[in-house]
Order: C-alpha cells, then sequence, then structure tokens
C-alpha cells in the first residue's frame, strides 16, 4: 500500500464520523450527507498531494465538503428526517430521559434554525474551530460570527426555556 | 468584566474564558449560576448534535475511493492502447521510415522471433501439404510451395495474423513471416537487436524476412513472391 493511500485511508477512518455529521446538518438529510461525505473523500484523494498540514485536514475537508454542498444542493432548502428517525450516537450516562427530551427539543430546533446560524455554531460545536477560523471558513468577519453563535444559542435557549424575555436581555445589537 | 459582558460571553463560546471571565465568575454568584446551565446547555447540544454514523462509513468511502480507482486505471491504460494503435496505423499509412530506426512491425516481428527462437533449429524438411493447410488455415492458397522449409505454423505477431515459416540456407536461417494484411505500405529494411530485416507488401498482406544474414533474402523473396503470385489458373485467393 502506498503512503498516500495510508494517508487517506488514516482520514477516512478519523473523520468521516465528523463529516457526516456536519453534512447531515448542513443538508438535513443522511443520504445526502453520506453522499456527500463519499464525493468530498473522493474529491480529496485526488488533491491529496496538496495537503501539506495533517492539523489542518479537517478544516481542508470541511471547506470541499461545503463547496460540494453548494454545487450540488445549495437550491435544495434542507428536509430533515423525522425525530424519531435520528438515533443517539453514543449511549451516554447522561442520556437519562430527562436529557433525551432536551436533545430532541434540541434537535428540532436546530433543524428550525436559519443557515446563517446553524452552519457557524455547527462548525464551533462539531468541528471544534474558532471564531477566527470559523470567519476565515465562512468568508466573514470574526465579530460575525461571535454574533452569529450568539443568536443561534440565544434561539436554541429560547426553544429550551420558554423564556424568550430572558434570552432578549442577552442579545447583542 | 460586568455581568452583562459575561452572559455574553456564555453564548458566544462558554469554553472561550479569559481571566477577565474567570475572576467574574469567582465574584458573581448569579453569574456562576449562569454559567452551570451554559454548560449543562452545551453537553445537551454536544449530544443532540452526535448523530449515530453508519460502522460502515469509512469502508463504504473506501470501497468507493478504490473502484474508482480502478475505473481510471482502465480508462488510462485504454487510452494508452488507443494511441499506441493510432501510432502503429499512422507508422504504416505514412510509410515511415527512419534511418537507424525500425518500424513498428520490425518490433513486433523480432519479438515474436526471440520468443520462438528455438524453431531455427529445426533443420528437416517438410512436406508441402503441411504447408499448404497451414496458408489455408489463414484462407490463402499458394501457387507452388518453395522447398527447403523446415517449420511452419500460424502465428499471431502482436495484433495480425501470420503464417510462420523457417528455411535454412546456406548462410543460417531465415525466417519467413506473411502477415495476411496489408500491415506495410512499401519496401523497408531494418536491423534490431543483431537480426537483419525486410518488409514488403506482397500479394494481399505482407512478407517479412529475418537472419543474421541477409545474403539469402533476395532469393527467399523470390520464392516468396511466386509462391503468393496470382496466376490465372491457381490464384492465392482468399478462400
Amino acid at each position: 500500500m502506498s503512503s498516500k493511500q495510508r494517508q487517506f485511508e488514516a482520514l477516512v477512518r478519523s473523520l468521516s464520523g465528523d463529516l457526516f455529521r456536519y453534512g447531515y446538518w448542513l443538508s438535513g438529510d443522511e443520504a445526502l450527507a453520506h453522499d456527500l461525505v463519499q464525493e468530498t473523500f473522493l474529491r480529496a484523494w485526488r488533491a491529496l498531494d496538496d495537503l501539506r498540514d495533517t492539523a489542518a485536514a479537517k478544516a481542508w475537508l470541511i471547506t470541499i465538503l461545503r463547496r460540494e454542498h453548494a454545487r450540488l444542493y445549495e437550491r435544495k432548502l434542507p428536509q430533515f428526517s423525522d425525530v424519531d428517525e435520528l438515533d443517539i450516537a453514543d449511549e451516554h450516562e447522561a442520556h437519562t430521559p430527562e436529557f433525551a427530551g432536551e436533545e430532541n427539543v434540541i434537535r428540532k430546533a436546530m433543524r428550525g434554525l436559519d443557515a446563517k446560524y446553524r452552519e457557524p455554531l455547527l462548525l464551533q460545536v462539531l468541528g471544534g474551530f474558532s471564531c477566527e477560523e470559523i470567519a476565515r471558513e465562512l468568508n466573514i468577519t470574526p465579530a460575525a460570527v461571535m454574533t452569529q453563535v450568539f443568536r443561534a444559542r440565544q434561539k436554541l435557549k429560547v426553544l429550551l426555556s420558554g423564556d424568550e424575555h430572558e434570552a432578549k436581555l442577552h442579545e447583542l445589537s | 468584566m460586568n455581568c452583562l459582558d459575561f452572559r455574553r460571553q456564555l453564548n458566544i463560546d462558554p469554553h472561550a474564558a479569559d481571566t477577565a471571565f474567570a475572576q467574574h465568575h469567582a465574584d458573581c454568584a448569579r453569574c456562576a449560576e449562569a454559567l452551570e446551565r451554559s454548560l449543562r446547555f452545551e453537553g445537551s447540544l454536544r449530544r443532540a448534535l452526535q448523530i449515530a454514523v453508519s460502522p460502515q462509513l469509512a469502508d463504504s468511502i473506501l470501497l468507493a475511493q478504490a473502484t474508482r480507482e480502478q475505473q481510471q486505471r482502465g480508462v488510462r491504460r485504454r487510452n494508452a492502447l488507443l494511441a499506441l494503435a493510432a501510432g502503429v496505423v499512422l507508422a504504416i499509412g505514412l510509410g515511415v521510415s527512419l534511418r537507424g530506426a525500425s518500424s513498428p512491425i520490425a518490433a513486433l516481428a523480432v519479438d515474436h522471433l526471440n520468443k520462438e527462437a528455438f524453431v531455427l533449429a529445426m533443420r528437416q524438411g517438410i512436406s508441402d501439404d503441411e504447408v499448404r493447410k497451414a496458408f489455408e488455415q489463414s484462407g490463402l492458397s499458394l501457387a507452388n510451395v518453395p522447398a527447403g522449409i523446415s517449420f511452419v505454423y500460424c502465428c499471431p505477431v502482436g495484433p495480425y495474423s501470420s503464417v510462420h515459416l523457417v528455411m535454412p540456407t546456406s548462410t543460417g536461417p531465415v525466417t519467413v513471416l506473411y502477415l495476411t494484411t496489408p500491415v506495410v505500405a512499401q519496401r523497408e529494411t531494418f536491423s534490431r537487436e543483431g537480426w537483419r530485416g525486410v518488409s514488403m507488401p506482397v500479394g494481399q498482406g505482407s512478407l517479412v524476412l529475418l537472419g543474421h544474414d541477409a545474403g539469402q533474402f533476395e532469393r527467399v523473396e523470390h520464392l516468396w513472391r511466386s509462391a503468393l503470385a496470382a496466376p490465372p489458373d491457381a490464384a492465392p485467393t482468399r478462400s
């Protein structure tokens, strides 16, 4: 097996799960997310020689996936699957019925979130990127990223608590 | 940092706490409670986003990559063969004859000869019938059978059908290849890998002679031109 093939396999095995989740929340459909991730990696294989810094691999792959999503599905609005169709990735100690209920509410709220709020939040929570890195990826200012993740959290918390008044108190202007 | 700044930071990134954030957290009990609530929310948010991933996802991607690679290798190979074939056809069509170099048919003929060099050692003559049968298998009939043939067999030479013969002579064995299609457009002599050769159009096909010594080529060529000629009553036609 060539070193290029080994590098590719390592990337697929370590990052395909994260990319799939990102693709799902971007496209709203598991099958589309699968196609997106597969196409992303096939494009990555052809351009693997361009990847100089392995630490930047995740950001590089997410850039490819976002472009691929824009190319293929930008005219389609996300049509999220029903709540019941989705599973939680790992059984976790905190998955008590109470928490599971809260997570379902969050998922539902995420699906209803405008893409301009949802995407920076996904990059921050799923991708682990800083506001500066998200700004570079989305080609907007770091201040705009901060505003968008602030509002995204605020909207989600409002839906969870039902207390819109309190949330509004902390809104950036 | 005041309470408003602290609460803003909670919604921007509750994990990105600096010194001022930590100080306010220590000084303000209500904001400390807000941080606890925010961290609980972050945990729920993270779990909510962690949808299930098929355990076969990575393998299916690797399979798709391997399959596409294989297909592309096939396409590249086909293109290379097509390019090679186009080159051969072009060279034949133009009647290319380069000094110091040899034509594609010369390369094919020498390659075939090297693979079957053992037949050069055959000295015992074979019957005319065997020779005629070999040509008949290739759809040809001979006007006559030249004397002094020690080997005959229908062989593929590269992509071409041929009748392969050996004729021992006083200067060594001469290999005769009669290609049943008009592969060469004009007479061409060549030298390759220690072999002397000549190719030419004869009848409906092409005649190639090979040997270490070309001294007998003219005589052998005359014999085969005669055998493959098309006399009115015994034409070497395709049967």
